[in-house]
């Protein structure tokens, strides 16, 4: 197709929209069908949704928008000093692969890839692991039944469903299989629960179920009021994503990936139209390939390459934890079907945890600060209404924790895994929004996939290593064991008899060997993460002094160099029993 | 795994707790086992430098530990048997406890009776719905409460405190001592919540500003603490837009109430009360579990210590009575029901039966008033008729009630009329 023909279009599909908020704007066509929008407009809402119809707009492949609103510049991000930092240091690491982002994504290919002859570098621009979207969502293993039937989300989620019982079994983590049940209770949203198993069915996802309001009643006896239908994916399942990410990441470390932490990725370098390397603020990493996977900013290492076909708008979620007291009012995952058509969000709802805590949420709003975690009293509401609503004692006083996470979605709602058609040898794995973490294992085998494909094409096809270890094992868990095997841990390491934290029942003993590890704690959270101390209902108001105590000892620095977070969140600011040397003199 | 039968094991080595086994041995009870799960006797009371502590009881003003030391030392004296370092990892209904210990490895205790002493522990940032980030510098007036006074450091430079709490309150002043700047304190409601001792000695002294329907909106800053958004609040505590003001600071301070710690008393299906959030007990301070007495704050939350002493020596008059077959066992309950202006009211049952017995009440009032009756009566009968000068919410009213002679009526009831 012709670009102005293209252009021409999606000015004029766009127009009743840019007129409606007094806006202004200008098409380009790039490319390969890659539409540009540019111009000035009111609100963040009117971004997003210019650049929605956009990509709806037949023939658009993707859609770069860089609509602006009054105050955008404080939204854009600042490498210069993270390029300064690392240009000085020079080159640090010279690979084969640099993987930008330490998500569930990264480390998923980073584990994937480690399986070859191949040097791999993961750099990260946080502390930890796991620190961007794949920390704060539900954890859900979604089925795969409410993605767009033909897209790749649900080709990917399907498969990548059913691939988890073996990441799971190999890497040691937990993963229960709860079902998902959405229902109606209105006549008038019947077709949608009835659309639901059709997708589903289309999809391929295996076992889909519809059934009546009394039988969901049966099942779930905690729903409330009065369902007229329901329909249950049974192949739901749920992981703590953090702990699958550590696993998988801990698994690459053991068979040779190395990683950098504190390690914004600034510039990529591009040498003869082919990957040379990228720049981080620790210094410069050179490499034949780069995967891009760095969630929200996975555009701006697309631009920085000089690649930009996409680009990343935030979707924060709201999401509330619920004491464990009341776990036993529901069994798996609730949700009633969306009453007023919102296509950002799957809706959320009420499910169960690993641990057996239950969660509400997710909350879907558009932001376009891509580092506004904060949440807001209707997101809250919203949230707390997806729990409420439908099932029988839930209350307010229940939620321990609310947290919100930033989803990375690019204008065509679908994940984009591809190797680029301008640079050689760079791979994106980007807009990788939910159902991302469900989707991750059949990724990480795409992106392989492609890798060595190019690398065939380059002349050097991939090699299998001998020494790959695919097996990980977790630490014990104190609280799972029986209290014999209780009894004779503590025997073994007295450690495990000292409790820790009191919510969770966690004890010395695991935090002391979380932080031996090759993928070893840095912060407060990065704690609560791998053990869950501080993650109970007091939210680590007694075991947080005893937790900085451990990690100051194991990092051997001063408390108040120990980080709740990332770099520059510290928890304590002054030493009061430090004397200076005339005190002491005296 | 060691096992031992006890016949009465102490959850808790704070105020409670060591009362408890104190006047256990008192009674005459040989075998008792006090646990602690911290390094030291005393509970919260060893970070409470600040004084007021015995005034009831002893008649001075003592800090938290010296409170705590007299009944340390008395405890030694008495010769009660205690470990320290030992947490109590489960309870059952058959009142086994399973406990851990570095020293000790795991025990398991079979009991004759049980005393829960476990206190309570402060609500969060979460419990009460502030929206905003999750940075550092946002903790509970307890945490900074330990950070400064026995670990020595300071979290903060220029503080806010959200709920004027007692726990908030002495921190105010105790933040000040420390040159961290209070800029003021945020009072959801119209009323404080602290004694009012503490708001003239804390925060009037110190000219520190008392916010009054005034809370915390928003908390802003992605790693460290930036600033918060207060906004004033209508009668149903709603923020009332175009009074948000940006404060900025690098430490909230939460002091927005206490809640009883019962993990334990829920996993051996002990019933909880929904509003104390304790146990729910009789006027031998037994649970719905025959042989498990509760004491203190694990009950209900007090604001002077002198009470929590007082509650743990009739729980433990309790169980010294249940052990020697002196507790009628087989007795109905017959409620005590909060009457006007009373929110709650412990031992919320009494025995049927019961005569010639003292009912020790402990209850908290819903709106204050200026001089009151306090009446507790059983049936149409009145048992006892107190005037009280000043009655507010933040302060818990202790009344004790001789009941002589076996009275009639469905139940006992207690309430205040203003005069």
């Amino acid at each position: 197709m012709q670009n102005n023909e293209l252009r021409a279009r999606v000015q004029e599909q766009l127009a009743a929209r840019v007129e409606a908020c007094e806006g202004k704007l200008d098409v380009r066509v790039k490319d390969g069908d890659i539409v540009v929008l540019e111009g000035q407009v009111p609100e963040w809402r009117d971004v997003v949704d210019l650049g929605h119809q956009a990509a709806k707009v037949d023939g658009v492949r993707n859609v770069v928008n860089h609509l602006e609103i009054p105050d955008m510049a404080a939204y854009r991000k600042d490498y210069s000093q993270s390029l300064e930092a690392g240009l000085q240091k020079g080159v640090i690491a010279d690979c084969d692969v640099v993987i930008v982002g330490a998500g569930i994504s990264g480390c998923g290919i980073a584990r994937e890839l480690s399986k070859y002859d191949l040097d791999i570098v993961v750099v990260e621009k946080n502390l930890d692991v796991a620190e961007g979207a794949t920390r704060a969502n539900n954890g859900d293993i979604h089925p795969g039944h409410k993605a767009k039937p033909g897209t790749l989300k649900a080709r990917l989620n399907v498969l990548g469903n059913e691939m988890y019982d073996r990441w799971a079994e190999e890497l040691d983590f937990d993963l229960k299989r709860i079902g998902a049940i959405s229902f109606a209770y209105d006549e008038d949203d019947l077709p949608k629960v009835q659309k639901i198993y059709d997708d589903g069915v289309a999809n391929g996802v295996p076992g889909m179920e519809l059934f009546s309001g009394e039988e969901l009643k049966r099942r779930e006896p905690g729903v409330k009021g009065e369902p007229l239908m329901a329909v249950l994916a049974p192949t739901m399942g749920v992981v703590e994503p953090y702990l699958v990410t550590i696993a998988l990441a801990e698994n690459a470390a053991e068979n040779g990936v190395k990683f950098i932490f504190d390690a914004e990725v600034a510039n990529v370098l591009i040498e003869d139209q082919r990957i040379a390397g990228v720049v981080t603020k620790q210094g410069i990493v050179r490499a034949k390939y780069l995967i891009n996977a760095a969630g929200i900013y996975a555009d701006d290492i697309a631009v920085m390459a000089d690649d930009e076909f996409f680009t990343i708008h935030g979707r924060r979620g709201t999401i509330l934890l619920l004491d464990k007291g009341i776990q036993g009012v529901l069994k798996g995952t609730l949700g009633s079907v969306p009453k007023a058509k919102n296509p950002d969000s799957k809706g959320g709802g009420a499910q169960t945890t690993v641990e057996g805590n239950i969660l509400l949420g997710p909350s879907a709003s558009e932001i376009p600060d891509k580092e506004d975690l904060g949440f807001n009293p209707e997101d809250l509401e919203y949230a707390l209404g997806r729990g409420m609503d439908v099932v029988e004692g839930i209350q307010r006083r229940d939620v321990i924790a609310i947290f919100s996470g930033i989803r990375p979605a690019d204008y065509t709602e679908d994940f984009i895994i591809e190797a680029s058609r301008h640079v050689k040898g760079l791979i994106h794995c980007a807009a990788i929004q939910s159902p991302g973490l469900a989707s991750a294992p059949a990724i990480a085998e795409l992106v392989e996939n492609i890798l060595k494909a190019e690398r065939a094409a380059d002349g050097q096809p991939l090699e299998r290593k001998a020494s790959f270890n695919p097996i990980r094992k977790r630490k014990p868990e104190f609280r799972k064991l029986s209290r014999e095997e209780q009894a004779k841990l503590i025997e073994e390491n007295p450690k495990y008899g000292q409790i820790i934290c009191r919510c969770e029942q966690i004890t010395a003993g695991e935090i002391l060997d979380c932080m031996d590890s090759l993928i070893p704690p840095r912060s407060i959270d990065a704690i609560k993460r791998r053990t869950r101390a501080g993650m109970g209902r007091c939210q680590g108001g007694f075991c947080q002094p005893r937790v900085v105590e451990l990690l100051a000892e194991a990092l051997q620095t001063d408390w108040c160099k120990i980080n709740l977070k990332e770099a520059g969140s510290e928890v304590l600011l002054k030493n009061t029993r430090e004397f200076t040397e005339e005190v002491q003199d005296a | 795994m060691r096992e031992r039968n006890v016949d009465c094991v102490v959850i808790g080595g704070g105020p409670a707790g060591m009362a408890a086994a104190i006047e256990l041995k008192k009674q005459g009870i040989e075998d008792v086992l006090l646990i602690e799960r911290d390094v030291a006797l005393g509970g919260i009371l060893q970070q409470c430098i600040h004084d007021g502590f015995g005034v009831q009881r002893f008649g001075v003003r003592l800090s938290g530990g010296q409170y705590a030391q007299r009944f340390i030392d008395e405890l030694e004296a008495v010769g009660v048997e205690y470990l320290l370092n030992t947490t109590v990892i489960e309870m059952t209904a058959n009142k086994e406890l399973y406990t851990i210990s570095e020293a000790d490895g795991m025990q398991c205790l079979r009991c004759k009776s049980i005393i829960l002493a476990m206190g309570c522990r402060e609500r969060t940032r979460n419990q009460v719905f502030v929206s905003g980030t999750r940075p550092a510098g946002v903790l509970t007036a307890g945490a900074v409460q330990r950070y400064i006074n026995m670990e020595g450091y300071l979290p903060g430079k220029r503080a806010v405190i959200l709920g004027s709490g007692d726990i908030g309150l002495i921190m105010a002043r105790r933040m000040v001592f420390e040159d961290i700047e209070v800029e003021g304190v945020y009072e959801l409601k119209a009323s404080p919540g602290g004694l009012t001792r503490n708001i003239v000695q804390c925060l009037d002294d110190y000219q520190i500003p008392l916010h009054l329907s005034t809370t915390v909106v928003r908390v802003h800053g992605q790693r460290r603490l930036e600033g918060v958004t207060v906004a004033k609040v209508d009668e149903n505590y709603r923020p009332i837009p175009g009074t948000e003001r940006y404060i900025p600071c690098d430490l909230l301070v939460l002091s927005v109430g206490l809640i009883p710690e019962n993990e334990l008393s829920q996993q051996a299906e002990i019933e909880i009360d929904r509003i104390t959030q304790g146990p729910t007990i009789d006027e031998s301070y037994m649970t719905s579990l025959p042989g498990v007495f509760a004491a203190g704050n694990v009950c209900a939350v007090f604001d002077l210590v002198d009470y929590v002493s007082k509650t743990a020596e009739y729980a433990a008059r309790g169980a010294a009575a249940y052990l020697k077959g002196q507790l009628d066992m087989n007795s109905e309950y017959v409620p005590v029901e909060a009457g006007d202006n009373v929110f709650y009211v412990i031992p919320q049952r009494v025995r049927k039966e019961a005569k010639n017995f003292t009912l020790p009440l402990y209850m908290r009032v819903t709106r204050p008033m200026e001089k009151a009756s306090l009446m507790v009566n059983r049936g149409e009968a009145q048992l006892s008729k107190k005037r009280k000068n000043f009655v507010a919410p933040p302060e818990m009213l202790e009344v004790e009630v001789k009941v002589q002679e076996l009275g009639e009526g469905e139940g006992y009831s207690v309430g205040l009329e203003e005069l």
